[in-house]
């Protein structure tokens, strides 16, 4: 022990986390590129919800006219592309960034270079995209930007120059973080890591990485056709070439997307659920099964964003059919996590309670997406509210509340204190009911024929009068707003003032709570045996059986029972 | 089931509910009656509208049929999570209970991952036979009133076999309906002069997008007369919530005498409406060739 070369006592982050920008603008830890990519999709997540609360201010009543038609369009774009590319993606990369080498008992990620410029090129995008805003109107087309609308005739301003310019950055971005996952996870892995053994959070990283690298060049080559349009007067998308391709190859990004997004999500409750229902977890290797499932089959699904556009009726028969499918890997893995409940003695420590509220909200996202997948209903419920309710029940419903889920497990972890308790309860519930109340009643908009990204609607001018559905939602996304400033207040209370949460509160089962709170700069002293997927129980259970062997092997108290 | 939901525990449904099938017949009605009763009760939709056209019609009946196995599985599996917070959960258990470490079971698994395939075949299957029956071209000889409809920012086009054209800009669509007599199969050729838009219709069917370069078809027969409100469903720049749709459907006979006043209208007018039409197609036409 005393001849082993133990590197040099780490300072503890309480130090460095204050210390000067230069630490933050070069480090290569993936610690801390972990913590700046969380922060920048903290951040954009706040902005994007900005956004969103003055577009349901607007749609509050009939006939409103708090923002202009075009003001609208281009706050509807930038909610939409800011929650999807700079939150939700971003954020999920950091929190994997932070625990994939430490669960794989890797001292860092294997490009560590490259780690730090793929995220520095994440702010980059970021401010190329909104530069938009000054420079006389920022994206107004929606996330999708469908040409002909983004063609130089109908968009002659540099917004959608701007939009396209910053996603080519943000794919490259996410091309760089998959080869460095990959390559972390097959090259780095501790001794005994085995693929079997890999954590499944690990593993829900490695298919998002697969997709996020196969998919990222089709978005950057849609964007760079679009770009050849605009700039060089190529007819790739114009009205006299064929708009409908670029909706072929932005599907082909767009719907992997959705799982490049929800995938980490998956990870984080299959990691989450087993630790507070203290159990292992279900069917281990058919939950790995079913991610590739997913994988597969979300490459083969994209054109049912497209069933208005007129395709052949037996290609959308295929589409159709793939989509359904992939119900089928999801809704195992659901059933998995209940299984793992089952007869559990279950916590509900906030990390649970957001893994529950995830898996009750997100249910309703899957069902409704099965309604979609029908060719004919979705030419009913394609491009109204009920599309809109739906995206925000898998992509609230489903990543953020996962997110949500994740921050309350690892914080501890990344701070080495619990968020506050009484706090996180008033947040889950806020957030629960708001979330709900919000979007619940978006469906009944849409079957009510009220179309999606429209900036208004004119007050009892048909049958329907959507003024009263609307004003509930705009009421009840302010209680959404409420919990997220709640829990920003949280975050930023406990990471000073929160409880001492010790290496390991919550009797974890991998690797990352096996080293303290914060980790080193180093991740490890000593890497655990790996003899499981679950080092940490199979640690906690030597330990208990070398107690309990040590009381047998104790002088017998002197009067004998026999 | 392997393992038994031990519901009795649960003090007010232990008094009705004895056993699982109970339950898991129990629970779907539940489901289905809070589902009708809200949306009776709210006065809110729950359904696309029932479709005044038989293809809207068999859209709204597929959504029904959707709705049964949807309903089922969406309250058993929230059932399924509310048992594991209150019967799962450790203040519930006994103290010092150690859970049962089962890493899976294989008949259980193969349930759920057969069960839902089924369920999903059925599903595609019935959406098949409607997209056969109400999703293709309706023939010549089928159609009774063929219309070619020109989106463009931020109106409507509407060019009637006889030589004139209804054309509405934004809202003004309301004053100036689509006239097309009940009973009658009236086929839409629909494509767009500038960016893409979508013609919709809620009441009557579903959308249909308006892309330049190519021509979608679309085709209703309304059964009673009325009006009917719609608009454009893709984005289509700053002015789209103004484009909006309305379709007013009349007698045979009604629709007759008010295509001879459109025809005498378009004869007195100095310049004949229909020179657009022809240009516009032939526009169409060249982009089409250009393209394929
Ligand atoms: C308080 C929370 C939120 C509210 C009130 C809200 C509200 C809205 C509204 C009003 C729209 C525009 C509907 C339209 O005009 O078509 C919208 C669109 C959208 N939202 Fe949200 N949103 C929220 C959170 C989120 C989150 C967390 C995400 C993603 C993680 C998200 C993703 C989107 C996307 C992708 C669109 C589509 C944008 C487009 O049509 O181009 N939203 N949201
Ligand atoms: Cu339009």
């Amino acid at each position: 022990m005393a001849l082993t070369l133990a590197p040099p006592k780490p300072k503890s982050y309480d130090d460095t986390f204050f210390k000067p920008i230069a630490l933050w603008l070069t480090t290569t830890d993936h610690k801390l590129i972990g913590i700046m990519y969380m922060t920048t999709g903290m951040i954009a997540f706040l902005i994007g919800g900005i956004f969103a609360l003055v577009m349901r201010i607007q749609l509050a009543q009939p006939n409103e006219h708090v923002v202009s038609a075009e003001l609208y369009n281009q706050m509807l774009s930038a909610h939409g592309t800011t929650m999807i590319f700079f939150f939700v993606t971003v954020f999920m990369t950091g929190i994997a960034n932070y625990f994939v080498p430490i669960m794989v008992g890797a001292r860092d990620m294997a490009f560590p270079r490259v780690n730090l410029l793929g995220f520095w090129l994440i702010p980059v995008s970021i401010v190329v995209y909104y530069m938009g805003f000054f420079t006389g109107g920022a994206l107004n087309a929606g996330w999708t930007g469908y040409p002909p609308l983004t063609e130089k005739v109908a968009n002659p301003g540099l917004g959608v120059d701007f939009w396209a310019v910053s996603l080519i950055i943000w794919a490259i971005s996410g091309i760089m973080a998959s080869v460095n996952f990959l390559t972390t996870i097959v090259a780095l892995r501790a001794p005994g890591m085995t693929f079997r053994r890999l954590p499944l959070f690990v593993w829900a990283q490695i298919s998002t990485s697969i997709l996020l690298l196969i998919v990222g060049a089709p978005l950057a080559a849609d964007l760079i056709l679009l770009e050849f349009d605009r700039q060089f007067g190529t007819n790739f998308f114009t009205t006299v070439g064929r708009p409908v391709l670029y909706q072929h190859l932005f599907w082909f990004f767009g719907h992997p997307e959705v799982y490049i997004m929800i995938l980490p999500g998956f990870g984080m409750i299959s990691e989450i659920v087993p630790v507070f229902a203290r159990k292992p977890i279900f069917g281990y290797s058919t939950m790995v099964a079913a991610l590739f499932g997913i994988v597969f089959l979300s490459m083969g699904v994209w054109a049912h964003h497209m069933f208005t556009v007129g395709l052949n009726i037996y290609l959308e028969t295929f589409f159709m059919a793939m989509t359904m499918l992939i119900a089928v890997p999801t809704g195992i893995k659901f059933f998995n996590w209940i299984a793992t409940c089952w007869k559990g003695s279950i916590t509900f420590d906030l990390p649970m309670k957001f893994a529950f509220g995830f898996m009750a909200t997100f249910l309703l996202g899957g069902i409704t997406g099965v309604y979609l997948a029908s060719v004919p209903v979705d030419t009913q419920l394609h491009q109204s509210y009920f599309v809109v309710a739906h995206l925000h029940y898998v992509l609230f419903g489903g990543s953020v509340m996962t997110i949500f889920a994740g921050i309350y497990y690892w914080f501890p972890k990344i701070t080495g204190r619990k968020l506050n308790k009484t706090l996180g309860e008033w947040h889950f519930w806020t957030v629960f009911v708001g979330f709900n109340a919000t979007f619940l009643v978006m469906h009944t908009l849409g079957l009510e024929g009220m179309p999606r990204r429209i900036y208004t609607y004119p007050g009892g001018f048909g049958e329907q009068d959507w003024g009263p559905t609307n004003l509930v939602i705009t009421i009840a996304s302010f209680l959404v707003a409420i919990s997220v400033l709640i829990f920003i207040y949280n975050l930023i209370y406990s990471w000073r003032n929160g409880e001492p949460a010790g290496d390991d509160p919550w009797q974890g089962n991998t690797l990352e709570w096996a080293t303290s709170s914060p980790p080193p700069p180093y991740n490890f002293e000593r890497v655990p045996p790996v003899r499981s997927y679950m080092p940490l129980r199979d640690l906690r259970r030597m330990r208990e059986r070398a107690a309990q062997l040590e009381r047998a092997a104790a002088p017998p108290p002197s009067t004998t029972s026999g | 089931m392997a393992h038994r939901p031990r519901i009795g525990a649960e003090p007010i449904l232990g008094l009705v509910i004895r056993r699982w099938w109970q339950f898991f017949l129990a629970a779907p009605l539940v489901g289905i009656g809070l589902t009708l009763g809200a949306g009776q009760a709210l006065a809110i939709s729950i359904t696309p509208p029932s479709g005044v056209s038989p293809n809207g019609n068999a859209i709204y009946n597929l959504y029904l049929i959707i709705s049964i196995p949807a309903i089922v599985v969406f309250v058993l599996v929230e059932a399924l999570l509310l048992i594991c917070v209150f019967r799962f959960r450790r203040s519930a258990q006994p103290p010092g209970y150690v859970p049962p470490q089962f890493h899976g079971n294989r008949p259980l698994e193969i349930t759920w991952t057969v069960l839902p395939f089924l369920i999903l075949v059925f599903i595609g299957v019935l959406s098949f036979r409607v997209l056969q029956q109400d999703f293709v071209r309706p023939s010549n000889a089928a159609t009774g009133l063929a219309l070619v409809v020109y989106a463009h920012q931020y109106g409507w086009e509407y060019d009637y076999p006889q030589g004139f054209s209804v054309q509405t800009e934004g809202l003004n669509a309301v004053q100036n309906p689509l006239v097309v007599p009940t009973g009658t199969l009236v086929r839409l050729q629909i494509t767009s002069k500038d960016v893409i838009h979508s013609w919709w219709v809620p009441d009557i069917t579903g959308k249909t997008d308006a892309v330049p370069g190519y021509y979608n078809y679309t085709w209703f027969k309304i059964s009673k007369p009325g009006v009917w409100r719609g608009e454009c469903a893709e984005l289509c720049g700053s002015g789209h919530s103004s484009m909006q749709i309305r379709v007013e459907a009349v007698s045979p006979a009604q629709f007759r005498k008010w295509v001879a006043e459109q025809e005498a209208k378009a004869k007195t007018a100095s310049v004949s409406p229909a020179s657009r039409p022809v240009e516009s197609r032939s526009a169409v036409a060249a982009a089409t060739a250009a393209s394929f």
